[in-house]
Order: structure tokens, then C-alpha cells, then sequence
């Protein structure tokens, strides 16, 4: 047990050059409304949008037959 | 086909209401610490002792597990045999698409990542969630490409977290 914690502490969180990239492009402020909102409130919101996703892509399935 | 929406919490719920021992990663982890990206399962590393494992089975066998993307009628029979005999299972249900790990790269088994969890209060209850950093730990140790833009957002809220 103690080897496998040590090995999940030991995974570097150095910054990577890739990563670092990708984060330009963050909106930032998605992120900010989120933290503004407790754990279960958020799991709601996503539940939402899948259900949204989810309801666009059989739309346009639909209309594409 | 499109897959019908997962209900993260009708499915949660089920595991919760039954005790089952199991801590939230990946996606779904990402949203509890308050990533914006959509997820259209739940990823769960679970204990794999007797007891839990009859847990899992009773909370979700009446949901009609199946493997995820395999054709049908194989005989796939979700028991405690079964969950004993493999490690992880991609899994379609009746409420939508879960993952059963039993282990997890960088993080090994369920044992192994509990240090690094925190309990969150969901839907009436208290769930094990990784915690950020291991969740950026575990992204990083996976080495997915696809992961790379994940890891940005997640070590975005890193930073916002901490200026908040």
C-alpha cells in the first residue's frame, strides 16, 4: 500500500510545455462560475448539458435520415 | 445509435443507497472539483473484497449491466463470479455507462487511492472523490494524448481554486 501511495505522490506535476499551451486557451471564467457552486450543483449542470448533447445529436440525426 | 444520457445521479444514488465502497475519478471527479467539460460516464475505482462486491452486484444487477460495445447476446452474467474473475468493466445500464475499476494506472487499487480522496456530500449521502491534484496526478500518469487538454483545465482550477 505504501509503495502504490508513494507511487501516486511520485507522478511529477512539473509544468509541461503541452499543457502549459493548452491553457491559453481555458475559459477561465466557466471555471470561476463553477467554483462558485457546490459539488452536487455542479454534477446537476453537467447532468443538464448531457441531456442537452444528448438531445442535439438525435435531432440532427433525425434530420439528416 | 445515440447513447441515451447517463443519470450520474439515479446511477450514483444505487451505489450510495448500498454502500458500495468506491471512489469517483475521471470525469465525473473532474466535474465535482468543477471542470466544464461534458462526460458521458461515470468512472469508479471500487473495493474488491466479497462483501463490497455483493454490494455491487445488488445495487446495480436490477439495472441490466452489459458490456459497453460488445455485440449482444453474449453471455455476460454480472455476479460476484464474474466481478471476482476480471478487474475492470465498461458497463452499459438501464440509467447509462459506468466503469468499474478495479485498479487504476498511477493509482492502483481502491485501498491504494483512498489517502487520497475526500468525502463530498452528494444526493443526501457522502461520496469519495479523488482529490484534485491526484486527479491531475493520475491524467498525467495515463499519458493519453487526448488528456492533454483535460490537464490544462484541470490545472487551470488548480489555480483558480487557490485564488479563491
Amino acid at each position: 500500500m505504501c509503495a502504490q501511495k508513494a507511487r501516486v505522490d511520485a507522478i511529477s506535476l512539473e509544468p509541461n510545455p503541452v499543457i502549459e499551451a493548452y491553457k491559453k486557451d481555458i475559459d477561465r471564467s466557466l471555471l470561476r462560475e463553477n467554483l462558485k457552486l457546490t459539488p452536487e450543483q455542479r454534477l446537476l449542470k453537467l447532468q443538464d448539458f448531457v441531456r442537452f448533447l444528448v438531445a442535439v445529436q438525435q435531432a440532427g440525426r433525425a434530420a439528416t435520415r | 445509435m445515440t447513447r441515451p444520457a447517463t443519470d450520474f445521479a439515479a446511477l450514483l444514488t444505487r451505489l450510495l443507497d448500498a454502500r458500495v465502497a468506491f471512489i469517483l475519478v475521471g470525469g465525473v471527479a473532474g466535474n465535482v472539483h468543477g471542470s466544464a467539460r461534458a462526460t458521458y460516464d461515470i468512472d469508479v475505482v471500487y473495493a474488491r473484497d466479497g462483501d463490497n462486491l455483493r454490494r455491487l452486484v445488488d445495487a446495480l444487477g436490477p439495472l441490466e449491466p452489459y458490456l459497453r460495445g460488445a455485440p449482444p447476446g453474449l453471455p455476460f452474467r454480472f455476479d460476484e463470479q464474474t466481478l471476482r474473475a476480471g478487474l475492470n468493466f465498461t458497463l452499459t445500464t438501464s440509467l447509462g455507462d459506468i466503469d468499474l475499476l478495479g485498479e487504476i494506472i498511477g493509482g492502483g487499487s481502491y485501498e491504494n487511492l483512498l489517502p487520497s480522496t475526500l468525502e463530498i456530500s452528494l444526493f443526501g449521502a457522502s461520496c469519495r472523490c479523488v482529490t484534485l491534484a491526484t486527479l491531475i496526478r493520475l491524467k498525467r500518469a495515463a499519458g493519453r494524448p487526448r488528456d492533454l487538454e483535460v490537464l490544462a483545465e484541470l490545472e487551470a482550477l488548480a489555480e483558480e481554486s487557490d485564488r479563491s
